[in-house]
């Protein structure tokens, strides 16, 4: 099948690999700036163009995959949907809760396949932690905790300085844990988020969920830190807790500067044979060939962002919000 | 040479604060007193040292100081009693249940000329100083949010009781970090939002589990786990942590992670040793000097009404389901 992909930065160079390990074609890369559209198809022998919407409609194309900013999503989604392409979209699913409704109902319309990469589920320790949930290692769940972060990203154009556009960490980064969260636990019943979004590059989202089930969610976002990238979780009930750090890695190696200058530390790898990015291609392309459903459902997507929307709303007016 | 006593060992922390008192040279342990007579003997012959089963008696032994480690409910009774009897006091958190009362037991203390002190060992933790300094000479910047750990174990006994306790976990494990950042930040809290509710299946009806969100003067966002989380199969009694964002970088606090891992097989759970410094050696140490200088004790009674008035806010929280403003009483 051949693939065509928008949004050629981070988002776009990773898929372009994990999707074409896969077995896809990858024939064309659109990018609103040329050069960057450019760039990813020398390396995989595609046509680049910055003619996005054109690129949705082009007849050699199965599938598109959209990795540009979180606000242009939904016009490509139902670009795509209306010329029966099947589309993996990157999470945020959507800038606003509306978007991802006018997006799931042309996905519905057109009778394609939509996947949003919430790549969380795919992760070999996130399913592990689930695994352990549900084998009863922590008996009954009372209180979960989510932490991610690290330093600020960068994006073409400077695009997550833009709140308004990223929605700062606590939309497009703790939607991570909003939806592993609602995954392993059900649904929000109420939000209350206070968010920092300095115009200084400086975010950090302290977030309170109240499952339906009284479950409480705690999830802190970072973007305030000077550098690297930590990931920590803790289930607590009442039998047990499970707790993950991504710190403790089987690798932490440091290269000896020969030149002088400081040694330079390489963050702690964690390698597994496949990709949790590849995983949610393996698994989107089986749903693609009728061998079930995704993780990741389109309304589970909609649903984080539901979540996500609400949390932003609750920074805004200092008060919970009930879904 | 300060004559101490102490009033109830009902409280675990009565034990260290006694073998404190025992390693200090400037203070001389001389009695127990207890209204569980069978506890208080046990603990005074442990201790070695005198239990006096009346209280007026044990008032007017020659004490010059107490620390009262009771129930919470009981502090303001035992308190008051003392402050007449013009005894120095060190009480243990949370100060007590009620802003009223703390209210009572500061202003009693203030009419009898005697120092009240809250029992917040935190501000004697090395690795809080050290960031406290940093802190203090601006290394950091402004700091803008902060999230925060006090996870324990469940402690059972009387924790477990509304009426002796006054509160579950919130009100166990709110007060320590709260008193931690208004003396490391120097603000004092403005809004509270807390979840909380009989989560974890522990033994006792009151709230197991507590996740509080703060506001500070200036907007420092805060978020504060207070909960009786930790298995009973953790390796330790608990934490606290605190991260701290700021302009100029970060920090991570893991108070007590100064310890090695011990795998003994009789045990068949991994253990820690802590192998710092011991807080409540400051903390007491310090209650010690104040009754031999006759000064307050460096951390009062108002930083314990302060703590627990952030407590009071988190409970009319979680019971209204919105923000509760901290309602700071005259003192
Ligand atoms: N799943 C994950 O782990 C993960 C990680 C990072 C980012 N993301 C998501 O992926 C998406 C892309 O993020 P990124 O980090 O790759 O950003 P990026 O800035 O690196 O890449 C975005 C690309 O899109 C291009 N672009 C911008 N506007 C466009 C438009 N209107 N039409 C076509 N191209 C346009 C930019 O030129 C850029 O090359 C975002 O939604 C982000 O939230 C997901």
């Amino acid at each position: 099948m051949n693939l065509a992909i928008i949004g050629c930065g981070g988002m776009g160079g990773n898929h372009a690999q994990f999707a074409t390990n896969c077995g896809l074609n990858l024939v064309a890369c659109g990018d609103s700036h040329k050069k960057k559209a450019q760039a990813l198809a020398k390396r995989f022998g595609a046509e680049a163009t910055d003619d996005c919407m054109a690129l949705c409609r082009r007849d050699d194309v199965d599938i598109v995959g959209i990795m540009t900013p979180t606000p242009t999503h939904s016009a490509y989604v139902i670009a795509a949907a209306e010329a029966g392409k099947h589309i993996f979209c990157e999470k945020p699913f959507g800038r606003t809760v509306d978007e991802c409704l006018a997006a799931e109902a042309a996905v519905k319309k057109a009778g394609v396949r939509l996947f949003v990469g919430h790549v969380v589920r795919y992760f070999h320790e996130f399913e592990a932690i689930r695994a352990q949930i549900e084998a009863g290692k922590a008996g009954n769940v009372g209180f979960v905790k989510a932490y991610r972060g690290g330093i600020f990203p960068q994006g073409e154009d400077m695009w997550f300085r833009d709140y308004e556009q990223s929605g700062g960490v606590t939309f497009d980064s703790s939607i991570h844990d909003y939806d592993w969260i609602r995954y392993v636990f059900g649904d929000v019943e109420r939000v209350f988020c206070q968010a920092l979004q300095r115009d200084d590059a400086i975010d950090y989202a302290l977030v309170t969920l109240r499952m339906k089930s009284g479950v409480i969610a705690h999830v802190i976002g970072t973007w305030a830190h000077p550098a690297g990238f930590r990931v920590k979780v803790e289930v607590c009930g009442d039998n047990g807790m499970i707790t993950y750090d991504n710190a403790e890695a089987p690798i932490s190696s440091m290269m000896r500067q020969v030149e002088g200058g400081q040694p330079t530390m390489i963050v702690p790898a964690n390698p597994v044979e496949t990709s949790p990015y590849q995983l949610e291609w393996v698994d989107f392309l089986a749903a693609l060939e009728g061998k079930g459903e995704p993780k990741v459902t389109p309304e589970d997507a909609t649903w984080a962002v539901r979540i996500a929307s609400a949390a932003l709303e609750s920074a805004k007016s200092g008060e919970p919000v009930t879904l | 040479m300060a004559k101490m006593g102490i009033m109830s060992f009902a409280h675990m922390h009565a034990y260290s604060y006694a073998a404190c008192l025992n390693e200090l040279p400037e203070a001389e342990f001389v009695a127990v007193w207890d209204d569980d007579a069978g506890r208080g003997a046990a603990a005074a012959s442990q201790f070695g040292t005198t239990f006096i089963a009346d209280l007026e008696e044990f008032l007017g032994s020659g004490i010059d100081g107490v620390i009262v480690t009771s129930e919470n409910v009981k502090h303001r009774a035992m308190v008051e009693r003392a402050a007449a009897a013009g005894k120095w006091i060190l009480c243990e958190k949370p100060l007590a249940t009620t802003p009223a009362d703390c209210q009572a037991m500061i202003k009693a203390c203030a009419d009898a000329k005697v120092g009240l002190g809250t029992a917040f060992p935190c501000r004697y933790i090395q690795s809080l100083l050290a960031v406290k300094q940093q802190i203090d000479n601006g290394d950091f910047g402004a700091i803008y949010a902060a999230s925060c750990t006090n996870n324990g174990q469940f402690p059972g006994g009387w924790f477990a009781q509304m009426d002796l306790a006054g509160g579950g976990a919130t009100m166990d494990h709110t007060v320590h970090v709260a008193d931690v950042l208004r003396w490391m930040l120097g603000k004092e809290f403005t809004k509270v939002y807390c979840e909380n509710g009989h989560l974890l299946g522990r033994d006792t009806d009151l709230d197991d589990a507590g996740c509080l969100q703060m506001e500070m003067e200036g907007g420092v966002i805060i978020s504060h786990i207070a909960s009786w989380n930790r298995a009973k199969s953790f390796p330790t009694w608990g934490d606290v942590t605190l991260e701290l964002i700021g302009e100029k970088g970060v920090v991570y606090i893991d108070s007590f992670n100064q310890k090695l891992n011990v795998y003994n097989d009789d045990a068949m759970k991994t253990e820690w040793a802590f192998w710092g410094d011991n807080p409540d050696l400051g903390l007491v140490a310090d209650f010690v000097a104040a009754v031999d200088e006759k000064r307050e004790p460096s951390v009062t009674g108002v930083d314990g009404m302060r703590a627990l008035e952030v407590t009071v806010a988190a409970y009319k929280a979680a019971a209204e389901g919105r923000t509760a403003a901290v309602q700071r009483a005259a003192c």
